[in-house]
C-alpha cells in the first residue's frame, strides 16, 4: 500500500469505507456473471440443478434456427433507436438551451413534458401505446387517421409495422435521457467561443458544425454507448405492447432471454442467451468508447 | 423580422409538434379513463368525453387488491432506495475525500457495472434466493434493488460531496470528531438536497421495475403495481380499455408526480452527474 499523502482530510484508509460497495458489486454482480458462465455449459433447468458439464445448451441455442431472426430484430431495433433517440434528444436539447438564452417562456415546461415520459414504467408504456395503436375502428391512431381519410394502419398486426410502433413507443420513452446529456453538455461549452463566432460573423449551421458538434463529441460517444446498452436490455415495454409478436417480429434478444428462462424454464439457454447480452453489451461499450478514445487524441 | 426572431418561431413550432407527440400518450390515457364503455367506441370523435365519468377510478380502487398493490409498490421502492443510498454513502465519501491509488477504476467500475442487464444478474439471483429460502420474501427483492441503485447513488453523492467545501469537516476534525462523526454531523446534513435526489430517482426506478418482482415474488398478493398492471392487461377483454386506461393512470401518476413536483432537484443533480461523468 502506497503511503497515505499527508493532506489532513485525504489521509485515510478507504478500504473500510469502500467495503460495502465492493461486497455489493462483488455479490450482486461480478459472481452472478460467473455463475451465468458456468451455468451456459451446463445442463440445468430453472427447477434441476446442473449435474454437470455440458455444451449441448450452447449448441441448442446457437443452432437455434430463432437466434439469427432475433439477432436480425435486436440490430434493427437497437440501431435505429440510437440514431433517433440521440438526434431528438441533441435537436430538443439544443433548442431548449437556445430558447433559454433568448429568455422563451414554456422551455422548463416543454423539459417537464419529456421527462414525464422517461419516469413512466416500462410496461404502463407498452400498455399505453397498445391503446393507442389499438387496430380496432375506434382505435385511437387510426380513428385520428380516419379524419384526415388516411388508414387504417396495422400498427401491431403487420410484422414490419409493429416493429416500427416499438420504436416510437421508446422514442416517447426514452428521448429525455439523452436530452438531458446533450442539454448539460451544451451548457458546459464556454460561451465566449460563440461570441467570437458572432463576431465573425459565423451563421447558425457554420456555428454548429464548428463549435457545437465538435465540443458535444465525448457526450456523443458516451450516450451512444449509455443508449446502446439500455435499449439492448429494454424489453418490458415491448413485452407489454406485442409480446414479441406478430410471430416473432419484435422478439429482441432480452425479451428472447426472458421467454427461454422463464416461460421455457430452459436455464442453460438462457444462461447462454444471458452471456450472449452481456457479451454484445460490453462489447459495444468497449468498441465506441475506444472510438471515442482514439477521436480524442 | 429578424433572424433572431425567425429563430424563435422556428423553436416554437418545432418544439410544438414534438409537445403533441409526447403529451399525446399522456391526454388519450386520461380522456380513455374518464369514458363510458359506450364512450371508448367513438374513438377520437370524442376526446373529451360527453359524460365524464370517475367510474372507472372507483371500480379499480374499490378492489382491495390494487390498494396492496399500490401499498407493495411503495414499499419496495422506498426501502430498496434507502438500502441503495445507505450503501452508496461510504464509498461515495471515500472517493470524494480520500486519495487512494485506484479510486478512477472504482469509479469506471461503477458505471460499468450498470451496463449488465438485471435479465444477465437475475437468472443466478433466482437461483440462490431460492436456495436460501428468500422467494416470495420482500427482502430479496429490496436487497436486488438496494444493489441496482447503489452505482448510480455512488455516483451523485460523490458529486453532492465534492461539492461540501473540505473545510468544513476540517474544522469538525480539529475539534477531535472521528470521520464517521463528521460525516454524519456535517457532510450527510449539508449534502441533504444530493442524497434526496439520489433516494428519488432510485425510487422512481424502483416503482417502474417489472422483472424482479416478477420473478421474485410469485404470489399475487405480494405483487407491486407494475407487475400487477401487465397481470391484469392479461386478463381483461378487449370491451374494458377504460379500466386498463385507468389503472394504468394510477400507476403511472405517483411516479410522474414525485418526479415532476422535485424535478428542479433531481435535474440539477443529473445535470451535474453528466458534466462530471
Amino acid at each position: 500500500m502506497r503511503p497515505a499523502p499527508d493532506r489532513g482530510p485525504g489521509a485515510a484508509h478507504p478500504a473500510p469505507w469502500l467495503l460495502p460497495a465492493v461486497l455489493v458489486l462483488a455479490a450482486f454482480y461480478a459472481v452472478p456473471v460467473l455463475d451465468v458462465a458456468r451455468l451456459a455449459v451446463s445442463d440445468a433447468t430453472l427447477v434441476r440443478p446442473a449435474s454437470g458439464f455440458s455444451t449441448q445448451a450452447l449448441r441448442a441455442i446457437l443452432t437455434d434456427p430463432a437466434l439469427p431472426q432475433v439477432l436480425g430484430t435486436t440490430l434493427l431495433f437497437v440501431a435505429v433507436n440510437v440514431v433517433a433517440l440521440q438526434l431528438l434528444g441533441l435537436l430538443i436539447a439544443l433548442t431548449i438551451a437556445r430558447g433559454e438564452r433568448r429568455g422563451l417562456h414554456g422551455m422548463a415546461a416543454f423539459r417537464t413534458l419529456v421527462l414525464a415520459a422517461w419516469v413512466v414504467p416500462g410496461i404502463a408504456n407498452g400498455l399505453i401505446w397498445s391503446m393507442l395503436f389499438d387496430e380496432a375502428p375506434y382505435g385511437t391512431l387510426n380513428s385520428l387517421l380516419a379524419y384526415v381519410g388516411a388508414g387504417p394502419v396495422a400498427w401491431l398486426s403487420d410484422p414490419r409495422m409493429a416493429l416500427v410502433s416499438a420504436v416510437i413507443a421508446n422514442l416517447w420513452q426514452g428521448t429525455a435521457f439523452s436530452m438531458i446529456v446533450f442539454y448539460a453538455a451544451r451548457r458546459g461549452i464556454d460561451p465566449t467561443l460563440y461570441e467570437v463566432a458572432a463576431l465573425d460573423g459565423a451563421g447558425p449551421w457554420r456555428v454548429f458544425t464548428a463549435i457545437t458538434l465538435p465540443l458535444l463529441r465525448r457526450a456523443i460517444a458516451v450516450n451512444t454507448v449509455l443508449v446502446s446498452v439500455q435499449t439492448l436490455n429494454t424489453f418490458d415495454s415491448i413485452l407489454a405492447l406485442t409480446g414479441g409478436g406478430p410471430g416473432r417480429a419484435t422478439e429482441v434478444l432480452s425479451l428472447f432471454t426472458f421467454n427461454t428462462v422463464f416461460y421455457n424454464l430452459d436455464l442453460a439457454g438462457g444462461a447462454v442467451l444471458a452471456l450472449l447480452l452481456f457479451v454484445i453489451g460490453m462489447g459495444m461499450t468497449l468498441a465506441v468508447l475506444a472510438a471515442g478514445g482514439r477521436g480524442e487524441a | 423580422m429578424s433572424r433572431a426572431r425567425l429563430g424563435d418561431l422556428a423553436s416554437y413550432l418545432l418544439l410544438g409538434v414534438l409537445a403533441v407527440f409526447f403529451a399525446v400518450p399522456f391526454a388519450w390515457l386520461v380522456s380513455l379513463a374518464i369514458r363510458t364503455p359506450a364512450e371508448v367506441y367513438r374513438g377520437a370523435a370524442r376526446f373529451i368525453p360527453e359524460a365524464p365519468t370517475l367510474d372507472n377510478f372507483r371500480t379499480i380502487l374499490s378492489d382491495p387488491a390494487f390498494l396492496i398493490y399500490l401499498w407493495n409498490g411503495l414499499k419496495l421502492s422506498t426501502a430498496g432506495a434507502a438500502l441503495a443510498v445507505a450503501l452508496a454513502i461510504p464509498a461515495a465519501y471515500a472517493c470524494s475525500r480520500i486519495d487512494f491509488r485506484g479510486k478512477a477504476a472504482v469509479l469506471l467500475g461503477l458505471l460499468a457495472v450498470q451496463m449488465i442487464s438485471p435479465l444477465v444478474l437475475l437468472v443466478p439471483l433466482y437461483r440462490w434466493m431460492s436456495a436460501l429460502g428468500l422467494l416470495n420474501r420482500d427482502l430479496s427483492v429490496i436487497a436486488v434493488y438496494g444493489a441496482l441503485g447503489m452505482p448510480l447513488a455512488v455516483w451523485l453523492l460523490k458529486i453532492a460531496f465534492d461539492a461540501i467545501p473540505k473545510e468544513l469537516e476540517e474544522a469538525a476534525s480539529m475539534d477531535g470528531a472521528s470521520r464517521p462523526r463528521t460525516l454524519a454531523l456535517i457532510t450527510l446534513p449539508l449534502a441533504r438536497s444530493g442524497i434526496a435526489s439520489a433516494f428519488i430517482l432510485a425510487m422512481v426506478m424502483n416503482w417502474s421495475q417489472f422483472l424482479i418482482p416478477f420473478i421474485l415474488l410469485e404470489r399475487d398478493a405480494d405483487w407491486p403495481i407494475s407487475v400487477a398492471i401487465f397481470n391484469f392487461a392479461g386478463s381483461i377483454s378487449a370491451s374494458t380499455t377504460q379500466l386498463l386506461a385507468a389503472a394504468c393512470l394510477i400507476a403511472v401518476l405517483p411516479a410522474v408526480a414525485v418526479f415532476v413536483a422535485l424535478q428542479r432537484m433531481i435535474v440539477t443533480a443529473l445535470i451535474a452527474g453528466a458534466v462530471k461523468g
